[in-house]
């Protein structure tokens, strides 16, 4: 009834009439359900829409000449379709998989980077960025000094407000837990244009120190945590293990940035200066009325310039950028993405306008007859190709709701496989889902789609001569053939890079995942922690804390050990790098000296995790604070800095820290698959450089998951008010990691089957349409005496010669598409020629068998029966 | 005042409101026109030509209460103005002309 309503809301402007004719139909729909009711509306609908066109009118006399008889040719096509239902399905179904891909990927760049936030007003809210020097990072955060400046004297940006990660630990009736939240400065909500639903946002007083132990909850956390209690503002709550004042409620389904849960005020103590050279902040604001993006970044460039000029040592060669804040705050690896499967996904719709060309074609020469017959009686040419073109447009437009169907499917499954804790981080994911921008897209594409596969075989029609086609017995002209060769011959030159780009994308993925890590990744449980700077400030406390988390962890029932580290591999923590010194071999560039990635860890990590020690020894307990600093370096590390020398004994510095010795060289490890394998890593004594962040592994005897809650338990006991989050098998964590991987190889896969078989059905098609044609031929050589054997060759022949030569093209594509992939995914595809040559022989392989059939049917030709029928 | 044409449909549609009385509306009018021709009208058809019959002053209608049964809406009930009638009668006798001394027709 809901569809009935919108759609007679369109039709009818009559509000009187629309009501009437709404109650009818809903006094009977009881008796007809809800199918009869949708079919009622738009047949309705459908009335009135030529009501109001004049064309149904007779008695109107004046009136569009030509609406009245595109509505005729209109009736006509429909008519033409209900005749050929086997055509109008196959045509349908092969649209509505195209449109259908078409319309999902577009959902998510629609939702993922044109609209990723629910903002009002998205033009105004703009992101501010440092450039800096280093030319990897294009978009820097900023430094707490910089931003305070901005804040106070720009005036072209208003609501200037910085946002800061914030890892809280809640602690209020029932287990503590850690929370994803933000710190920002008081006109956040502001600069987003956002209302809290209860109590009130920041104001600058809350940015006081001493007085900044406020908090705004999101409406989840309120409604989850604290059953959405109505008295809630004012209450206090223990976040960090201080007692925070609840100041407001966000509205719900807000929770910017990235899925934030709670905010607090940023707040600096009048005792440590805001730091001007550490950058890690996230500055949005809103543009003033009247003020452009171009003025804002003007005045911002010349407020840069002086920044740089008054503290040269923070801010040399720093400047800043302003960006719309959607722009600014994508992901910069998502649109490239994104626009490689829109792309595919327009291939894969090529494919199959390819493929309905091809029908059409077939379906114009049947007509040729009959076309010709009207053209001999003085029917226009434009007459019969708008005619023709109608009808295109009719079968496209009828497979917009089974496209948006099979849109819809897709979504749904994207959006169900996608883990909770990574959907945080992609705005814009949760709403995902068909919109009137989806349908306005599909209907758009539907009708270009429509122009594709129409208009040839609309003008080929057309343009053969009367006499020709009114010839008794008269074959298609060598040209069409032509035409129908070079159109599969197309849709298997671009059907074979998408099966190449799938291959690599499933192939690397598939390495990552399953491929060997450099440890073993199976029975072991990893966990987050995250200790809060007020509690855990001193070192002593951190260490005490790391000791007691070991043994108690260690002494789980089915764990065999645990260890401690500040980054255990594929959890996606902020990877920590540090500039090093390598003792006697002096960097050529001090100004720019090379960083490792840098791993503190307990003395028994490299046994939990299975890393081998390929040289040297592992740490022992004996490494912790006091004793000499040591490290293990890795071997791609080993191998870069002291190349044909063994690092045992050698020594480095970091930053400007006092000599640190090599232990040992254990082996590589997979640590995130954008870095690759060999990536120079070093690992430290977390004793010897505590830390307040960092993950747990445990070695369990059997399944890890058996022990989480044990687990969780033991660690309650080191700390009751202390909340560990993440906790998962390092198999799930590897998938949650290598979920982006995972959606990049299951789509692409996806295209390349859509590719593949259109493009066998294409063939197959063509094949079986020449067989056809020359079955006069054929019959005639089986009864001058070819065999079976003869008549298949020479048909899967021809088939085999469009085959290789679409594989040729494709192959020349496949490589320049290769190239695209290696550079948009770092490195995971790495394409070699036997990947090229197995999808080759793939597509061969399909295409020879939809080539075969036809011939088969060839041979099975009865001479007899062949050459009477003419 | 000037002579009403009717179309087929058009005394169809009108007869069965004339024959349906106090109650007709859009429900009952196209089983009615089901029930006595055996035709079945398209229900948009039946609206267009409704909507045309009183734009041309040969149906007026009236708005009843808003009934549960139909999402809280009102039927409209149409009843037929006297020069529609005349109209009706009229190609009722212009048909009756024609077809006299036509019986022997089976």
């Amino acid at each position: 009834m809901r569809f009935a309503e919108w759609l007679l809301g369109l039709a009818l402007r009559n509000a009187d009439e629309r009501e009437m004719i709404l109650g009818d139909l809903h006094e009977q729909a009881s008796h007809h359900g809800t199918a009869w009711c949708w079919r009622e509306a738009m047949a309705i609908a459908a009335h009135a829409a030529a009501r109001h066109t004049g064309i149904l009118d007779h008695t109107q006399t004046s009136g569009d000449f030509f609406m009245k008889t595109w509505f005729k040719d209109v009736r006509y096509a429909w008519r033409g379709l209900h005749k050929r239902p086997l055509l109008t399905l196959v045509v349908g179904g092969t649209l509505a998989l195209g449109l259908g891909a078409n319309a999902a990927i577009f959902n998510l760049v629609d939702r993922m980077v044109l609209r990723p936030y629910p903002l009002v007003d998205p033009d105004r809210a703009v992101l501010l960025a440092e450039t800096g020097p280093r030319l990897e990072f294009r978009r820097e955060a900023v430094s707490p000094a910089n931003f305070l400046d901005w804040r106070a004297r720009a005036d072209t940006i208003t609501h200037l407000a910085a946002i800061q990660w914030w890892d809280a630990n809640l602690v209020d009736r029932g287990d503590p837990e850690r929370l994803g939240g933000f710190m920002v400065s008081a006109d956040f909500f502001d600069a987003i244009g956002v209302r809290p639903a209860l109590g009130r946002g920041f104001v600058r007083d809350d940015e006081t120190f001493g007085r900044h132990h406020v908090v705004v909850i999101s409406d989840a956390l309120w409604k989850r945590r604290f059953n959405g209690d109505p008295a809630i503002v004012g209450r206090s709550i223990i976040v960090d293990g201080e007692p925070h004042q609840i100041v407001g409620v966000a509205p719900p389904r807000f929770v910017f940035p990235d899925g934030s849960q709670i905010w607090a005020p940023i707040s600096y103590d009048p005792k440590q200066p805001p730091r001007r050279d550490a950058r890690f902040l996230t500055v949005i604001g809103r543009l003033k009325d009247g003020a452009s993006l171009e003025d804002a970044q003007a005045q911002m460039a010349v407020l840069a310039d002086r920044l740089a000029r008054d503290y040269p040592d923070a801010n040399r060669d720093h400047g800043v950028r302003v960006y719309t804040l959607t722009q600014g705050m994508i992901d910069e690896g998502t649109g490239p993405l994104l626009s490689l499967w829109q792309a595919s996904a327009f291939v894969v719709l090529l494919i199959a306008c390819a493929n309905i060309a091809n029908l059409m074609l077939a379906r114009a020469a049947e007509r040729r007859r009959e076309i010709a017959v009207r053209l001999a009686l003085g029917a226009a040419r434009a007459r019969i190709v708008r005619e023709l073109l109608t009808e295109s447009l009719l079968l496209a437009l009828v497979a917009v709701p089974p496209a948006l169907g099979v849109a819809w499917l897709s979504l749904h499954a994207i959006r169900v496989s996608m883990p909770a804790n990574i959907m945080r981080f992609v705005p814009g994911f949760e709403s995902l889902g068909p919109d009137p921008r989806l349908l306005m897209f599909t209907v758009g594409l539907a009708v270009l789609t429509a122009c594709i596969f129409g208009l040839v075989p609309a003008v080929q029609a057309s343009r053969s001569g009367v006499s020709e086609g009114l010839k008794e017995g008269g074959r298609t002209s060598t040209g069409r053939q032509l035409l129908r060769r070079g159109i599969v011959m197309g849709e298997i030159a671009i059907a074979l890079p998408l099966l190449v780009a799938a291959g690599l994308g499933v192939i690397g993925t598939n390495r990552f995942l399953n491929g060997p890590q450099g440890y073993d990744p199976d029975g072991v449980l990893t966990m987050k922690l995250v200790l809060p700077n007020r509690v855990y400030h001193a070192e002593a406390a951190q260490r005490q804390f790391i000791a007691r988390a070991i043994e108690e962890v260690g002494a789980v029932p089915g764990v065999e050990r645990a260890a401690l580290i500040n980054n255990p591999p594929a959890s996606g923590g902020n990877s920590s790098v540090r500039a090093i010194e390598i003792d006697g071999h002096p960097w050529p560039d001090p100004k720019n000296p090379p960083a490792v990635d840098n791993r503190l860890a307990t003395a028994d990590y490299f046994t939990v995790m299975r890393i081998p020690i390929l040289r040297g020894r592992a740490f022992t307990s004996a490494d912790r604070e006091g004793s000499t600093p040591v490290v293990i370096v890795s071997e791609s590390m080993a191998k870069k800095y002291w190349p044909g020398e063994d690092p045992v004994g050698r020594r480095l510095r970091i930053d400007t820290s006092s000599w640190i010795t090599v232990v040992g060289v254990c082996g590589d490890i997979i640590h995130d698959w954008f870095l690759r394998r060999n990536n120079p890593s070093m690992y430290r004594p977390l004793l010897q450089t505590p830390t307040d962040y960092f993950g747990i592994v445990v070695r369990t005897a059997g399944d890890p998951s058996a022990v989480a809650g044990p687990v969780r338990q033991a660690l309650l006991r080191v700390d009751p008010n202390q909340p560990v989050f993440e906790m998962m098998t390092m198999r799930r964590q590897l998938h949650e990691r290598t979920i982006g991987l995972q959606y990049l190889a299951a789509i692409m896969t996806t295209f390349a089957v859509l590719a593949l078989v259109l493009a066998a059905v294409g063939l197959y098609a063509v094949i079986a349409y020449l067989v056809a044609q020359r079955r006069h031929e054929i019959g005639l050589r089986i009864a001058l005496g070819a065999s079976a054997g003869d008549v298949i060759r020479l048909t899967v022949g021809q088939a085999f010669r469009l085959t290789l030569m679409g594989t040729a093209i494709g192959l020349v594509l496949s490589v320049a598409l290769a190239r695209v992939m290696e550079a948009a995914l770092l490195g995971i595809a790495t394409s070699d020629a036997s990947v090229f040559a197995a999808f080759a022989a793939v597509l061969m392989t399909a295409a020879l068998l939809a080539g075969y059939l036809p011939a088969r049917r060839a041979a099975a030709i009865d001479p007899m029966i062949a050459l009477r029928a003419e | 005042m000037a002579e009403i044409y009717l179309g087929e449909l058009e005394q169809i549609v009108l007869l069965a409101v004339l024959r349906l009385g106090e109650q007709a509306y859009a429900v009952p009018i196209l089983d009615q026109i089901a029930e006595q021709t055996g035709r079945k009208v398209a229900r948009g058809a039946l609206y267009t030509a409704l909507d045309r019959l009183e734009t041309k002053g040969c149906l007026r209608s009236r708005v009843g209460e808003p009934l549960p049964e139909r999402g809280g809406r009102a039927r409209r009930y149409f009843t037929v103005t006297p020069a529609a009638i005349r109209a009706l009668k009229a190609s009722r006798v212009a048909l009756m002309r024609l077809w006299n001394g036509l019986e022997s027709i089976r």
